[in-house]
């Protein structure tokens, strides 16, 4: 058995993998903590992995961790050195802070988990998102990976052949700091929503956003591509997130934009700053789209490749995803269902399998959606009193909790799902999400505001079978795959009825979601095609600010903290008491 | 301007720690054996969750009328609950602690916390709606108190109350050895600032002679680097 960690500059994670190369078990740290993003050494989720397995510490063969810490932390060190005294602050921080930085990794093995320091090895953090992605192709042969984010262990973009999983050939990289995920990052700063978490919200934004507008313009032309030197640039006056630890951008980024946006005041369309956020926004994204088309002509053009494996925070940038798929030489673009620092330790967990094994005998097996199985413990029991409490059975039989669910869909009522083993990455595909009918406004309307209470600007996203969404979308081929995580939105097709749906976003976009065969989404939806429901809107069961929930008092936490009235779980469906 | 600035902080740290105690709720409630606890720990991280929710809807006026500068300050960032220092790095307090430890920490602390809510109440004024919130979260947090002090004599019968008594002192002092310091702390932390930032400084001098050039991995096999090297 195989762990891969991730942790302390980003999200933190682990995954077990066996000697077959099969992903075991998945956790996220914040799914266990509850603290969104939580980025400290995943204790829980280590733990978690072995006592929900039966093993050991001796039953596990190597961890790795998913990055070079030291390479990590002398990057930082190294760039913010050319910047003083203007980046002492973040130089006293780096260094007062080194011994909590992941350098301590091997530490806090010994620590919590003594023995297993002994097996640690390290995988660099591109090859990680690498491997992430790869497992996720069907072919593991001769395809290209393109990574970008915000920073990694050296650099914040790169592009690799893998002629096969022992041989990944780095042939190109963006060196720190120029970052097209930090640009992204600021500019979310800058309008005011928490980096790391407000990346959708200003993706939401950009629809409403004119790309002829002066300040789109602006910040179009804060970063380029450098066709002679084949490198992505960027005027770096405007930022500080490479001298700074409190800010991103520079008092010149709000010379030129405008003052920087109060992170409480509401953003709601028709609002005097509404538009020029918007505007900005929207410049932001032409940028990322423009800059994600020349980072893969050029994959194109040095690797020969027509397949491509995207991962790192940027391919989460969903919206951007159809505009790559158009591109001529572009046969597949494939996503993992965790794109970001999160998933990757499922690409650290498969390093230490291929370290581990002779190379003549390798198998990596394509990962289900839902891997991360559920903690070992009597829910039944430990909820008993809950529930009895607080909510009572509508119905308990499997097939009946369905139908009953289905039923009160389709009156317009909204359900939430706690059902089997949770998704791998932030995006619910039904087994943690809040279900209802995508064609009801009101529903919808109710979903987004009464329970979620999401921005006004973020569309919900609709799922359905392949079947359904051939009827109304704009569906590519070369991106079928990223349908079935909503890691691409797609285009409604022209005057079609779906133009109207609530779940269309004002640019006439929608990230849908293809439902697979066999899953909760797919039970569900077989019961209410024949109700005339062929549509699901799908947000993730969460009050806004928390994580995703993970298990069932998760569950009956947010029933219980919102005004969401009917929860589907594994042991029946239930209907809080008023 | 100036009482804004003053009273942000005060909202953005307790709105932190009610969090905290929800979070906290919430593990206990998933580690006990007794579906009865499970209601009773289920029920108490429900109203820390929703006091939280009260002090960052307090914060969020205060936020809105401050300069942008200043409000970028108190942005809620869910990981601060563990570098601040509301959720121990160690685990959750039912994880670290004995049951009984536990059941006294809250007994204490909730009765704490509403001492604490009387200085807030005083600079919302009682009569206003916030008072008025501020006033039914002190009583949930009575509540609290009271739920933790049956609960425990119930399951430690042989205890005294003179003996959660001592508890409680313990905890005080505790809590005001934790605040104290807090305060020592920072002040040496300001009295050092100059010399972290000299040798900074001089370390800095040394980081830009490094030459990172031949870590590089452009045309290598990145499955062929070294699995045992952090750099
Ligand atoms: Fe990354
Ligand atoms: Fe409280
Ligand atoms: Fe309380």
């Amino acid at each position: 058995m195989f762990i891969g960690v991730t942790g302390y500059n980003h999200e933190s994670s682990a995954a077990l993998v066996d000697r077959n190369g099969v992903l075991i078990d998945f956790c996220r740290e914040e799914s266990l903590s509850r603290i969104k993003g939580d980025k400290s050494f995943p204790r829980r989720s280590i733990n978690k992995l072995l006592d929900s397995n039966n093993l050991k510490i001796n039953n596990i063969e190597r961890v790795a961790f998913y990055e070079r810490p030291l390479s990590a932390f002398l990057h930082i060190v190294k760039e913010a050195s050319l910047h003083m005294p203007r980046s002492l602050d973040l130089l006293t921080h780096q260094f007062r802070n080194f011994n909590r930085s992941s350098v301590s990794c091997f530490l806090d093995f010994a620590k919590f988990f003594k023995g297993l320091e002994t097996k640690l090895i390290y995988s660099d953090h591109h090859l990680s998102h690498t491997l992430t992605a790869l497992a996720y192709s069907n072919s593991k042969k001769d395809i290209c990976s393109v990574v970008v984010d915000g920073f990694g262990d050296r650099s914040t973009a790169s592009i690799s052949q893998i002629v096969d999983p022992t041989e990944i050939n780095e042939l190109w990289e963006c060196p720190y700091p120029v970052s097209l995920g930090l640009f992204y990052s600021s500019i979310t700063d800058y309008l005011g929503f928490a980096i790391n978490e407000g990346e959708y919200k200003v993706m939401g934004l950009a629809s409403y956003g004119d790309s002829n507008s002066k300040l789109a313009k602006l910040v179009r032309g804060l970063m380029d591509w450098d066709s002679s030197s084949n490198k992505m640039i960027s005027d770096m006056s405007y930022f500080d997130y490479h001298i700074s630890t409190s800010n991103s951008f520079s008092s010149k980024l709000k010379d030129l934009l405008g003052p920087a946006r109060n992170p409480f005041d509401q953003l709601i369309p028709g609002d005097i700053d509404f538009q020029r956020c918007a505007n900005i926004a929207r410049g932001a994204q032409d940028l990322t789209i423009y800059l994600l088309r020349k980072i893969f002509t050029h994959a194109h053009k040095i690797t020969g490749s027509r397949r491509f494996l995207f991962s790192g925070g940027v391919s989460m940038n969903s919206s951007s995803i159809d505009h790559l798929a158009q591109m001529p030489f572009v046969d597949e673009i494939i996503i993992p269902p965790n794109p970001g620092d999160a998933g990757c330790a499922i690409g650290a967990a498969f390093y230490c399998h291929l370290k581990s094994n002779s190379f003549s005998d390798i198998k990596i097996s394509k990962p289900s959606f839902f891997p991360s199985l559920k903690e070992k413990r009597n829910d039944e029991l430990l909820t008993e009193q809950i529930i009895f409490n607080e909510f009572t059975f509508l119905e308990r039989r499997e097939e009946n909790a369905f139908l009953k669910a289905a039923e009160l869909i389709s009156k317009g009522e909204i359900i939430g799902t706690v059902l089997s083993s949770s998704e791998t990455g932030p995006r619910a595909l039904g087994n943690r999400s809040l279900l209802c009918d995508g064609k009801n406004k009101y529903a919808v309307n109710r979903l987004n505001t009464v329970i979620k209470n999401r921005s006004p600007f973020r569309p919900t996203a609709p799922a359905m079978r392949y079947e359904i969404a051939k009827k109304f979308y704009k569906l590519r081929p070369e991106i079928i795959d990223c349908y079935k995580s909503m890691s691409a939105t797609c285009q409604c097709l022209e005057d079609n009825i779906s133009l109207e749906f609530p779940t269309t976003h004002v640019d006439g976009t929608a990230r849908i979601q293809i439902v697979k065969n066999n899953s909760s989404l797919d039970k569900l939806l077989s019961m209410l095609e024949p109700m005339g429901i062929e549509i699901l809107a799908n947000s993730s069961l969460n009050v806004s600010g928390d994580p995703t929930c993970f298990d069932l008092v998760d569950g009956l936490m947010v029933c219980s903290r919102t005004k969401l009235s009917y929860l589907l779980t594994d042991l029946g469906l239930l209907k809080r008491k008023t | 301007m100036k009482k804004i600035i003053s009273e942000l902080p005060i909202f953005y740290e307790t709105a932190h720690a009610e969090l905290a105690s929800a979070l906290e709720m919430l593990a206990a409630c998933k580690r006990t054996n007794s579906p009865r606890q499970a209601l009773g720990y289920f029920m108490h991280a429900k109203d820390e969750y929703n006091h939280a929710r009260s002090f960052f809807k307090m914060l969020s006026v205060r936020g809105k009328r401050a300069s942008i500068k200043i409000a970028r300050d108190f942005r809620f960032k869910p990981p601060s609950l563990i570098t601040k220092g509301y959720i121990s790095k160690q685990g959750f307090l039912i994880e670290k602690m004995k049951l009984k430890d536990f059941i006294a920490f809250v007994y204490t602390n909730e009765l704490l916390a509403k001492s604490s809510f009387e200085n807030i109440l005083t600079l919302v004024g009682r009569r206003t709606e916030e008072g008025a919130e501020i006033s039914s979260i002190m009583s949930d947090e009575l509540r609290h108190h009271g739920m933790a002090k049956k609960h425990f004599l119930n399951h430690y019968p042989a205890l005294q109350p003179w003996q959660l008594m001592i508890y409680r002192i313990r905890e005080t002092i505790n809590n005001k050895g934790r605040k104290i310091y807090d305060a020592n702390l920072k002040f040496l932390d300001r009295l050092l600032t100059p010399l972290y930032k000299t040798m900074a400084y001089l370390a800095g001098t040394i980081a830009k002679k490094l030459n990172l050039n031949e870590f590089q991995r452009k045309d290598k096999n990145l499955m062929n680097i070294s699995s045992n090297s952090i750099l």
